[in-house]
């Protein structure tokens, strides 16, 4: 169905695609709020990592409304395999699901399905996704990069379990889990949390079916679809026609992947036929470590890069992804992955790349399209910290901080986001509060402040990154993490600068710092601290086109140095910031802005 | 005769309702003048007044109680006429309000400017102290660092200052300090320590609070003490009340202490009126309160008897607006209202607002510049609006205009004027009926079993196809909806709240220490009780709340306690019973393994003002004469059919008459459109009840 033409113009009364359209968001809003207000881990309760999304039952996405992109994309192919390996499934049943070889994210992502049944017939299937504090890896993180397979790995995998019947737990599984997963009464409170966000939707569903009646429903489906789908032609027809290229590479991994991971992408929009194909085939095997992408995550991942350089408010759905293919390999890095390769970190790190590469892409095109790209690092300050609390009689601990903030890539017509975090997560997730953390686990946060002059330079400027520096209290705490982005910063396009690199540090308790290079796994003392500097997004456009109205409030307001105002975007102050005084001096700036014009051409 | 006298000062007009002896009501109205926001009072008073045979001087000098609320503080805070104000925070954390929660609506959309914290990074300062998470001096106050800021403060002509210190609730011994130092070198600037205003877990919602209600001090309280002395040399000699975010009314001396409690004022009335008027009609506890006005439309929720309270208000979009971070009514407000635009997206798919056409240039009918199509558009095209006699003849509508532009909507859908006009109702209907759902369904409370109060001018044109879609059964538009807000105000009462952070769990609960706090509590009541002994209050009633959840988890559900005190094991298992029940009926799940962990424990205390009478409109004579009337308006699904619909006045018609649709009632400040099929009937107090 390449003619955009052929694209019924359904006759579904587009008053009631619209309202029935917003009870299916505002079903899977019902689901996020219950699984955020009902969790027990920071990094679902308070960070927000999961996503609720809802599938036809024949596995295509149909609602997402705010899940993270990295994770609804792809929901659908575990909403398929339910469909493939159960034939036998029946109201009342929940499905756990975590195998990345058979759609799902990665491991961490435990997602439980729900099919949600209506007069005997299985129409959707609801769907809770969480990013767990513990999987039961071999050492204590949910990213565990340097396993060179998934036995080293050591994650619990279930690939589409049966986990409830009648709406009872099958005690077998629980009983798994809590054998194999760290802080077991944590994990069974956010696995509690998913299932009543996928029992909260499977309700709202038979009573939205119920009113509207089975043919209607099946009917809007389609037209739902049908409607994305025409978004979608009328935002690519926009586009030039032509080919895109980019390229770009993960940080060496020292030990593993002494060179990184370089990545290429070839992107050919047509506005004719109103496609965009992606085309990954060129990419090297899949490597010995957890940096390899799952299927749903390479999907995902350039699909989000495709959608930010498109109209913001196309719905999201596989009436969307009808007009983006996207050209795999098995046995790729990027691609599909080859068992028993690890994809225990398929949701970051490569996969930040393939968003920043395709977006950064698309800003090839011209001036207005595209975006720079943004932080690709998960710093210390989004490690995963564990060790025993002495002000709880030393009982266990592990969990994911959010205490970094990820400088967000500048576009066309604005800075960059503050709270971006990574490209994969578009700056969906919360942020920890200090205060909770320190009463929640045993840490003592020393400061936490964005970093002026990181965010990349530009006529639009990159958002900074953070510096977060905390340590333990009273016992000895674990810190991991797998950092991108310290050695190949987010870069800028259009003219735009690159983001300041991030970089990982730990302070003795003589206050001597030492940089940790690649793989962050320390063992700190109290008195000792790790210290986390996330990137600066990239900027777009020349920064000597920066309206120096904008500079001057970005110095004001310790965004940018004077001295980088003046050296990098030639723009002259004259004044104090403390007296209130300061302003632009135009005939300096100009000077300047023709010396550095002029510097640059010689 | 005593009256009282009830204030709402809007963005437009400003409303007053008097209460006579008997509790009949008389709405006065006036155009509210932003720069001496007394004229709009004295206006509004004064046109009540009339409506009484009375003077504006000799109304006042027979009134004992006089209630103001107004919108002021919230449009200070969104047109940036607060004060200049600076932060102090903790060495080492200065982005607070940079950073805010995180978050954002949709993960695509990164053409947007992130927004700016509520006070620049350029008035914020470090102050080198920490406060551990027990409560422990990490390290000690560095008062000679303290005293440079405040000198530059002071050269900088700051007027108000927030101070907000990491586990200032724990320890307050820094902020204390720090409000010393203020007085003793920036005497008169104003400021607010975190843990007095706010004593809560979480910095950022903590700091928002401190920073809102110290940059509203100079202003507000400026403004208090202005209307203060205006009334008083205006002859008025009674109590004067102020309508609190809190749902109730509070004394002036509180507020000016705690101007953030201004914050929403008005519309944090509309609970209380729907719920009063809900009572007149033996309506039930459980009441859905929806206030639709021009650009607005709120909903808020009565539960039990029970105003519904929330800590997540925001000052704008969720996210990227700014945290009350107080306890406050909890108003789900959404772009929608008269003056909501309908527009087509690229896709052909038709929404409705949230951009508004506002009162100027306002709909396409106003004929004062709007060009793009509005819901009250749609309804002068429909024939709901009569547009010689729109808010009561106030004001000429140009219906040709509307029903051209209703047509070029219309074009873009395939549909003629009359269709595309239904269709932007539907579309409408459905952002309401979402936000409603939002605050029932969602919360688990099923609107089937709930009876809806309409308030506000626009409400009465869609609020019964809404209910019906909502499965409501029972809906009310009291006749005095188009001054909602000010009409609660008579209905409130003198609500205040304290609360106080101790973490204790359900498996080794600490008896003795939690009672303790819960005593301490009573005390600070029993403090403010004290202060009140100015006016007789006919009761008090004290209610106290913990905020609790499972072990680990991190967001707490509010429960209410049985009593004051939590004294035996029995009652303790009473308490976690309660707890896994709110639970079960939020989350649809419930946890027997884990202990229930509380931390915060609240105490309000609630004064009540005698209430008179059950409030009723007094009739007055409205519109035109008492000749039966009819129109031609349309109706229907999804095509538009044209019907004959009986036109009624309000305030003419008698107790206990059944009007069926279609018909229209028309009052002075609003319109009931009662749709074929349904039927309206008047109430003894006057006001309409629709059985659907």
């Amino acid at each position: 169905m390449n003619d955009p033409t052929m694209i019924p113009n359904t006759s579904f009364d587009p008053v009631l695609l619209a309202v029935i359209s917003n009870r299916f968001d505002a079903i899977v809003r019902e689901m996020t709020n219950t699984l955020l207000r009902a969790a027990r881990s920071a990094v679902l309760a308070v960070a927000r990592d999961f996503s609720c999304s809802i599938s036809t039952a024949d596995g295509r996405l149909l609602a997402t409304a705010e899940g993270v992109p990295v994770h609804v994309f792809g929901s659908q192919l575990q909403a398929a395999s339910l469909l493939e390996m159960h034939p036998e499934r029946q109201e009342g049943d929940a499905y756990l699901h975590n195998d990345p070889y058979l759609g799902n994210s990665h491991p961490a992502d435990q997602t439980v399905l729900v099919p949600v049944f209506f007069e005997g017939e299985h129409l959707f299937t609801a769907v809770a996704k969480a990013h767990q504090a513990d999987c039961g890896n071999s050492i204590p993180t949910t990213y565990h990069a340097a396993a060179k397979d998934v036995y080293e790995e050591g994650s619990l995998i279930f690939p589409c379990v049966l986990v409830q019947r009648d709406f009872k737990d099958n005690e077998d599984i629980i009983r798994m889990c809590r054998k194999r997963i760290r802080v077991p009464d944590q994990w069974y409170g956010d696995y509690l949390a998913a299932i009543g966000a996928a029992r909260i939707a499977e309700r709202r569903m038979k009573e939205l079916t119920a009113k509207y009646g089975r043919e209607t429903i099946k009917a809007f489906v389609e037209a739902w679809f049908d409607y994305s789908e025409r978004r979608t032609v009328n935002a690519i027809r926009k586009l030039p026609k032509g080919r895109l290229f980019n390229k770009t590479s993960h940080d060496p991994v020292p030990g593993i992947l002494p060179d990184g991971i370089p990545l290429q992408v070839s992107i050919e929009v047509d506005p004719d036929s109103a496609m965009i194909d992606v085309d990954l085939r060129e990419n090297i095997d899949c490597v010995p470590c957890g940096l390899n992408e799952s299927m749903a995550c390479t999907m995902a991942n350039v699909m989000i890069g495709v959608f930010n350089s498109l109209e913001w408010d196309i719905p999201h759905n596989s009436g969307t992804f009808r007009r983006i293919r996207v050209h795999l390999r098995e046995n790729c890095v990027v691609g599909i992955p080859k068992f028993p390769h690890s994809c225990s970190v398929a949701t970051t790190n490569v996969g930040d790349r393939l968003v920043n590469m395709t977006q950064a892409a698309f800003a090839k095109i011209s001036d207005g399209h595209g975006l720079a790209e943004g932080n690709t690092c998960l710093s210390a300050g989004c490690a995963v910290v564990s060790g025993d609390d002495a002000r709880r009689a030393n009982g266990a601990y592990i969990n994911q901080m959010f205490l970094m903030s990820g400088g967000g890539p500048a576009s066309s017509k604005s800075d960059g986001w503050v709270n971006y975090l990574l490209p994969v997560a578009g700056g969906l997730l919360y942020r920890d509060s200090v205060e909770l953390d320190e009463q929640k686990y045993p840490i003592h946060v020393r400061s936490q402040r964005l970093v002026p002059d990181s965010g990349g330079a530009g006529r639009q400027r990159g958002s900074p990154g953070t510096e977060v520096v905390y340590g333990p209290r009273n016992n000895r705490m674990r810190v991991v993490i797998q950092p991108d982005g310290c050695i190949n910063p987010p870069q800028g396009v259009q003219g735009g600068h690159a983001g300041r690199p991030a970089s990982n540090w730990w302070i003795d308790k003589d206050g001597s710092k030492h940089q940790i290079v690649g793989l962050v796994d320390v063992s700190l003392t109290p008195g000792q601290n790790v210290v986390g500097v996330d990137g600066g997004g990239g900027g777009y456009g020349d920064p000597l086109t920066r309206d120096p109205s904008r500079v001057l409030k970005d110095v004001r307001e310790r965004w940018v140095t004077r001295g980088t105002a003046e050296s990098v975007y030639g723009v002259v102050l004259s004044g104090e910031a403390e007296a209130e005084t300061l302003a632009i001096d135009m005939a300096a700036t100009e000077r300047r802005r023709a010396e550095i014009e002029q510097a640059a051409r010689a | 005769m005593a009256y009282r006298i009830a204030i709402d000062t809007g963005g437009t007009f400003t409303d007053a309702v008097v209460a006579d002896e008997a509790g009949a009501l008389t709405i006065g109205k006036a155009p509210t003048n932003p720069a001496k926001s007394f004229e709009g009072v004295s206006g509004a008073v004064a046109d009540a007044a009339r409506q009484l045979g009375l003077d504006f001087a000799d109304l006042l000098a027979r009134s004992e109680i006089f209630i103001y609320g107004t919108t002021r503080a919230t449009n200070a805070i969104v047109t940036g006429r607060t004060a200049k104000t600076a932060a102090l925070f903790t060495e080492g954390f200065p982005d607070i309000l940079v950073y805010r929660q995180g978050g954002k609506f949709n993960a695509h959309r990164l053409e947007v400017e992130y927004p700016d914290p509520y006070i620049p990074r350029s008035l914020t300062y470090e102050i080198p102290e920490r406060i551990g998470a027990e409560g422990g001096v990490v390290k000690p106050l560095d008062e000679a660092a303290a005293r440079r800021v405040l000198e530059r403060l002071k050269a900088r002509k700051v007027e108000a200052i927030a101070v907000c210190l990491l586990w200032s609730i724990a320890n307050p011994v820094h902020e204390v300090r720090l409000g010393a130092l203020i007085e003793e070198m920036l005497p008169g600037v104003a400021y607010t320590l975190s843990h007095r205003l706010n004593p809560i877990l979480r910095e950022y919602p903590r700091a928002s609070s401190t920073a809102i209600d110290a940059s509203l001090k100079p202003l507000m309280q400026a403004h208090m003490r202005e209307l203060e002395s205006e009334l008083r040399a205006a002859g008025y000699r009674g109590d004067i009340l102020v309508s609190a975010s809190v749902g109730g009314v509070m004394n002036v001396k509180d507020v000016i202490e705690r101007p953030i409690f201004m914050v929403k004022s008005g519309p944090a009335m509309a609970p209380v009126a729907g719920l009063s008027f809900a009572q007149n009609e033996s309506l039930g506890g459980d009441v859905i309160v929806v206030d639709t006005g021009g650009t607005t439309f709120d909903v808020t929720l009565v539960q039990n008897s029970q105003v519904r309270f929330t800590r997540e208000t925001w000052l704008g979009e969720q996210y990227t607006g700014h945290n009350i971070g107080m306890g406050s009514v909890d108003i789900r407000s959404i772009g929608a209202g008269g003056g909501s635009i309908a527009w087509i997206d690229s896709g052909g798919l038709l929404h409705v607002g949230p951009q508004s056409a506002g009162a100027k240039p306002g709909p396409v009918c106003y004929g004062q510049g709007g060009t793009e199509p509005t819901v009250t558009d749609a309804a002068v095209v429909l024939g709901y609006i009569d547009p010689k006699n729109f808010l009561g003849g106030r004001m000429t509508l140009d219906a040709a205009a509307a029903e051209r532009a209703l047509e070029a909507l219309g074009k873009a859908l395939g549909l003629g004027a009359k269709d595309a006009a239904l269709a932007v109702f539907t579309v409408a209907n459905e952002v309401m009926i979402k936000a409603i759902h939002e605050i029932t369904i969602k919360e688990g409370v099923n609107p089937a079993e709930a009876a809806l109060v309409a308030g506000g001018g626009a409400a009465g044109l869609n609020i019964l196809p809404i209910a019906r879609a909502l499965d409501v059964k029972r809906v009310l538009m009291p006749r005095a909806a188009g001054a909602f807000s000010a009409c609660g105000a008579h209905f409130s009462n003198i609500v205040t709240e304290y609360g106080a952070s101790r973490v204790a769990y359900s498996n080794q609960f600490d008896f003795a220490g939690v009672n303790g706090t819960l005593a301490a509590l009573d005390a600070r009541l029993d403090e403010f009780q004290h202060g009140l002994a100015t006016k007789d209050f006919s009761r008090y009633e004290r209610h106290y709340f913990v905020e609790a959840r499972y072990m680990n988890q991190n967001w707490e559900l509010e429960v209410p306690l049985r009593k004051g005190r939590v004294e035996t094991k029995a009652e303790l298992d009473v308490l976690v019973e309660d707890f896994h029940n709110v639970h079960d009926r939020m989350f649809a799940v419930r946890d027997p393994y884990n202990p229930v962990e509380c931390t915060n424990w609240k105490a309000r205390l609630t004064a009540y003002l005698g209430h008179r009478a059950p409030p009723s409109l007094r009739s007055a004579a409205v519109g035109s004469s008492g000749a039966p009337r009819s129109r031609t308006a349309y109706f229907g699904e999804t095509r538009a059919a044209a019907m004959s619909t009986q036109v009624l006045a309000g305030g003419e018609i008698a107790a206990g008459t059944v009007i069926k649709g279609p018909a229209i009632i028309e009052e002075p400040t609003t319109t009931l459109v009662v749709y074929p099929g349904m039927s309206a009937r008047v109430t003894a107090r006057g006001d309409y009840l629709v059985e659907l």
